[in-house]
């Protein structure tokens, strides 16, 4: 049985190329029984709308952002929360470990069993007009985010509009000055060919919300123990060759954007992480996130 | 000339102000789309604020315009169709495939219904991004549009038989 | 397997006369119930289908072009029409072309366009002496830039079947030229068919009636104007520009023109609301149909297949009119766009079109199937209002034809005439 994945992102994506090497995995294992068959390229739908189908069992994996799962799992905040990460590697060990598996389960009663985190880089943002260098130089600037509540109160920390608004409309939208910026990692930043618009990127590296890979519970407890087993160690095997994968692409894509004209800046993040305390008090407002909170930010230096 | 008082069902009756009704809601939730979008221009450049609930608002209202428009498409006959084969087919044979056209249409009515139900029940605890209501808003307009359509499919039937037509409650 | 029963089924719906968006839903439903998916995904995807804020673009367009036909607009586009274009042979048939054209930039679809200046100009013709068959053709024909002209909202439709690959914007831009290049081939076909049939020149009616009647209809002409530009500016985005067209709209014939009744704000609010529905209903369930398509590849097997007959693009593309053509006579144009455009836009791509190109290609071979039997919607209305028979419309409907093919030839193979004035504008 060739498990079905969706994914928005196309073939070559990261994610992408490790769900469809973990499917090669199972397939080995279980000498052809078992594999997976991803659907690149929002062919199943957007990101919700796969998660809706997974939770019906349409479908039964897909590789999300934790963004998406806001609505459906508190925990699933902590990892998009502002600054919270020190570092790559910091965001790394966190969501390897104990924490990483105890927000993945909370998704379980929810209907879905969290598999892997994987990688999205961490998000900066970037404008036409001037480069961010503090939180004062973005009072009154019109960013478009995307359509979350979270987001919305970032923006509004910062002193910035918050302007939700389609993806594919944000390059003529930053090109007619419609809006003053927006914000991304650095392969969305090269190929959605934002920078050719916005030129200015400031490494405020605000969020590193990771992507999950998710299974449907549905089809899940139909699953023997000792295949569950195997589907998630393939799962969990597969996050260092997507880390790989997407350490090489950000790297090309950092030289593909200065290569055509961007400039990058670093920012007072001491500044900006200052100014998220009425983020953390509106969104962490339960004792469990709070303790989540707490333990991230004390982990390992 | 004696005045012919046309004996009007129950259901007919009642359906014209269903579909009536439907159509006021949609007017309505079509004044109210327009009205929320204009209101995001205002607000980002009057009040240097975007309104973040216009965009939830106007697409649970846009549901709402399409479901019940669809709906009323049914009984007012809107829907595009093919110019179907059926002209060649003796009028006995044709209006019994007529029949059948309606009631494969309503069960469809009868899945949204259903469908509906078990969608709205799953996403019942979700709420929609800065407007705080649940998801679940979106399947009640597809399980009353399919009651909507179920009832309007009965009704054509039940006109084929008895040599009547549906007319339009509102054109 | 499965992929045959939902084709043949289908098939078969469509061809008893279930309406196309119970075909598509209840053939995607035997497809599900065959596959052992599911059913609860084709609500899903229907619902999710339509919740995307750029279509909210789509009942706007659909409202403002209601109000601006039953707010007195039309009228005053075709008196500017033709106090510009009346003194020429065969004037009022130009005259029709430059009306179509203009209100098609105001008004949403082919469609409303017919209904608007046929309403108006296929009477006038007839009584001025030119044949009902020539009044009909020429209406229905040119009505069709209307799908290229800013309002139109089987842009939006395109903009979304292209899975976020184009924006709405860009296409609006791109629309403009090719719109002319259509407009240009039309009043040629309708100037040689007048001479031929020896139809009247009027009388120029003097500049000062030309400046009177332009300003007239400026005002509602006006509404394309903002559109563009307010995207252009920054401004809005397109579906903010959307919602200012019908508020415009609105403002123009209740308070400026004083021609809006509240009888008929009601009527034309209902009219959109009803084509609403069917053009979104349509839209949501033909994502489930998408969605059956991606499970079972169909746009790589297509592909597939007809990089095997040849490998030349310019072979490749006039398969594709060809295809799509096609489809276009028994299909609407929504549910053309919606289910050709994830098999054909990669296929284009890979043969080095440019997806906004691709789109202007969609929207005048599906323009083209509107007049064509057996489903050719604006033939329906122009017939109707012209009282003649399809039948006997088609007998002389070559010259028109040859021009929307000319037209169609054109911006195929010459790509500048869809993405020069976007790139110009945008890049
Ligand atoms: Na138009
Ligand atoms: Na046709």
């Amino acid at each position: 049985k060739d498990f079905r994945s969706s994914d928005v992102h196309p073939t070559d994506y990261p994610t992408v190329q490790a769900v469809t090497q973990m499917g090669k995995v199972l397939n080995e294992q279980t000498k052809g029984r078992l594999g997976v068959k991803v659907f690149a390229n929002s062919a199943m739908g957007s990101e919700k709308d796969t998660v809706e189908q997974v939770k019906i069992g349409a479908l039964d994996m897909v590789r999300i952002n934790s963004a998406v799962l806001h609505a459906i799992s508190p925990a699933m905040m902590v990892p998009s929360l502002p600054f919270l990460f020190r570092s790559t590697q910091h965001m790394r060990d966190t969501l390897d470990g104990p924490i990483g598996d105890q927000i993945l389960a909370s998704l379980e009663k929810e209907g879905f069993v969290g598999l892997a985190f994987y990688d999205s880089g961490s998000r900066s943002f970037y404008t036409t007009k001037k480069p961010i260098k503090a939180v004062a130089d973005m009072k009154g600037m019109k960013i478009r985010v995307q359509q979350s509540e979270m987001w919305v109160a970032i923006m509004q920390a910062l002193g910035a509009n918050a302007t939700p608004m389609p993806y594919a409309e944000v390059y003529t939208a930053l090109k007619t000055g419609l809006v003053d910026g927006a914000e991304n990692n650095w392969p969305s930043f090269e190929s959605s060919r934002h920078y050719e618009a916005a030129k200015y990127y400031s490494r405020t590296e605000h969020s590193m919300a990771p992507e999950v890979l998710v299974f449907s519970k549905k089809v899940w407890d139909g699953l023997s123990k000792e295949d569950q087993q195997m589907i998630r160690k393939a799962a969990k095997e597969s996050v260092p060759h997507m880390r790989k994968l997407w350490d090489e692409r950000e790297a090309k894509a950092r030289q593909v954007v200065t290569g055509g004209g961007a400039q990058i800046n670093e920012v007072d993040k001491a500044g900006f992480s200052a100014a998220m305390k009425p983020v953390y008090d509106r969104f962490v407002t339960d004792p469990a996130l709070k303790d989540l909170v707490v333990r991230i930010q004390n982990s390992a230096k | 000339m004696p005045v012919q008082v046309e004996k009007v069902s129950f259901l007919t009756r009642f359906n014209a102000m269903l579909c009536r009704a439907a159509m006021v809601t949609a007017v309505a939730a079509l004044f109210g789309i327009v009205f929320v979008v204009v209101w995001q221009v205002f607000g980002r450049y009057v009040l240097n604020d975007t309104p973040t609930w216009a965009e939830g608002t106007s697409l649970v209202l846009v549901i709402y315009v399409t479901m019940l428009g669809a709906a009323a498409g049914v009984r007012d006959a809107g829907h595009i169709g093919m110019e179907s084969i059926l002209i060649l087919l003796p009028e006995k044979l044709r209006t019994k495939f007529e029949i059948v056209i309606h009631a494969l249409v309503a069960s469809f009515g009868v899945a949204m219904v259903w469908y509906g139900t078990v969608l709205g029940r799953s996403v019942m605890n979700y709420k929609i991004p800065s407007l705080g209501v649940s998801e679940g808003i979106n399947y009640v307009a597809v399980v009353i549009a399919g009651v909507l359509i179920i009832l309007f499919c009965i009704e054509h039937i039940i006109a084929i038989v008895t040599g009547k037509e549906v007319i339009p409650s509102w054109h | 397997m499965a992929l045959t029963i939902l084709v043949l089924s289908f098939a078969s719906f469509l061809l008893i006369g279930v309406p196309v968006a119970f075909a598509i839903g209840l053939s995607s439903a035997v497809a599900l119930l065959v596959e052992g998916m599911p059913m609860a995904v084709l609500f899903q995807r229907m619902v999710s289908g339509m919740n995307i804020f750029s279509f909210l673009a789509i009942p706007f367009f659909i409202f403002a072009g209601e109000i601006m036909l039953y707010g007195g607009v039309a009228e005053r586009i075709v008196r500017f029409a033709k106090s510009l274009t009346g003194h020429v042979r065969g004037g009022l048939g130009m005259s029709n072309v430059v009306s179509c054209t203009l209100f098609g930039g105001v008004s949403g679809s082919p469609v409303a366009d017919v209904s608007a200046m046929g309403a108006v100009m296929i009477p006038m013709m007839k009584k001025e002496g030119y044949h009902a068959d020539y009044a009909v053709n020429v209406t229905t024909h040119a009505s069709l830039v209307g799908a290229l002209m800013p309002t139109s909202h089987n842009m939006v439709i395109y903009a979304f079947a292209a899975g976020g690959a184009v924006s709405i914007s860009s296409l609006i831009m791109a629309g403009m030229i090719p719109a002319l290049v259509l407009t240009i081939c039309m009043l040629f076909a309708a100037y040689l068919v007048a001479v031929k049939r020896k139809y009247p020149a009027g009388t120029f009616p003097g500049w000062g009636e030309v400046i009177a009647s332009f300003a007239a209809a400026l005002p509602g002409l006006l509404i394309a104007v903002i559109i563009l530009t307010g995207i252009l500016s920054g401004v809005f985005t397109a579906t903010e520009a959307a919602s200012v067209a019908v508020l415009y709209a609105l403002i123009l014939t209740v308070v400026v023109y004083k021609s809006m009744t509240w009888e008929h704000l009601m009527k034309s609010a209902a009219k959109a609301v009803k084509t609403t529905g069917v053009v979104l209903l349509l839209i949501g369930i033909s994502a489930v149909f998408q969605h059956l398509m991606s499970l079972y590849e169909v746009a790589e097997l297509t592909g597939e297949m007809m990089a095997s007959i040849s490998t030349s693009p310019w072979a490749i593309f006039l398969m594709i009119n060809l295809i799509l053509f096609i489809l276009g006579t028994f299909m609407d144009m929504a549910s053309t766009i919606l289910i050709c455009t994830p098999i054909f836009l990669p296929i284009a791509m890979k043969f080095g079109m440019d997806p906004v190109q691709f789109g202007m290609l969609m929207l005048i071979n599906c323009a083209l199937g509107l007049n064509t039997p057996p489903v050719g919607t604006t033939q329906f209305v122009g017939c109707a209002i012209g009282e003649i028979s399809v039948g006997q419309v088609m007998k002389t409907i070559w010259p028109f034809y040859g021009a929307l093919i000319a037209a169609m030839l054109l911006i195929t193979f010459v790509p500048s005439f869809s993405l020069w004035l976007p790139n110009l504008m945008l890049k």
